[in-house]
């Protein structure tokens, strides 16, 4: 997941921000772990976390969209 | 690395702690790995005191709030309580043995230390006294249920006491070494 984050975002997270995030979602039921394979523990966005994530990510597209459009009239 | 998991907050480790530890065996340790696994406890250990008593603090009913999150440690809290009193429990018990007991060789052993502590600037004394009366509130803290809860849009206020027995006996050492200190000072008040 660490290395996901890092390939896509450009962020390295650490262990314990990791952590503290997966908790907070999984506390808020954004996200849920799945059974133990072997010793990995995967997780995966519940249903009120792909509509938050859906959310977000149409918020922040919006927001790209208008700036990019500003910048290229400038 | 993996002794900071120990700072973690004890529920959230049993169900991270596992999953964590393995992450860190996978990783290099780094400082900033090390920091940052630091400031993971801390943030985890705010969240609970913010999620505990943000939202009573301005709800108009719901459960009890308790005062202070002591009552979960009251083992640990005894236990800072005595070390906090024991070097003045320490002192007044030494002083006892040689000063009113008169024990042998007990005031030439002790003179030195008495002798250093004249010189010594008023706030060690100050600490050696003010010692056991703080020793003895922090002790108190976790036998003290004080709960503010709302019902009906009035305020009530309850007060429970338990015991414990180890904080017991460090509110009895306490009381022994206050009552002695201030025996002591007001004799000397006195005889001035």
């Amino acid at each position: 997941m660490l290395l996901d984050v890092a390939n896509f975002a450009g962020v390295r997270l650490g262990p314990g921000t990791l952590y503290g995030a997966l908790s907070r979602l999984e506390e808020d039921g954004l996200v849920e772990a799945l059974p133990l394979e072997g010793r990995r523990r995967p997780y995966r966005l519940t249903d009120a976390g792909l509509a938050a994530l859906r959310g977000r990510l149409t918020g922040l597209n919006a927001a790209v969209s208008i700036g990019l459009a500003r910048v290229a009239n400038r | 690395m993996k002794p900071i998991l120990r700072l973690y907050p004890s529920a959230w480790r049993r169900r991270y702690g596992e999953e964590l530890s393995d992450l860190i065996d996978a990783m290099p340790s780094t400082p900033a790995t090390t920091l940052d696994l630091l400031r993971g406890a801390a943030a985890l250990h705010m969240r609970g005191l913010v999620d505990r008593i943000a939202p009573r603090l301005v709800s108009a009913g719901g459960p009890p709030m308790p005062t202070h999150s002591l009552q979960r440690h009251p083992t640990a809290t005894a236990l800072v309580a005595a070390l906090i009193a024991a070097p003045t429990a320490i002192f007044v018990t030494v002083s006892f043995l040689a000063y009113q007991l008169e024990l042998p060789g007990m005031q030439a052993w002790l003179q030195p230390f008495m002798d250093g502590l004249q010189q010594a600037p008023r706030i060690v004394d100050l600490l050696l006294v003010g010692a056991p009366f703080l020793a003895f509130l922090i002790a108190a803290l976790p036998l003290i249920g004080l709960r503010l809860e709302r019902i009906d849009g009035e305020l009530r206020v309850t007060l429970g006491l338990r015991a414990r027995t180890l904080n017991v006996i460090v509110l009895g050492v306490c009381l022994v070494v206050g009552g002695f200190l201030v025996n002591y000072f007001l004799a000397e008040f006195l005889v001035r």
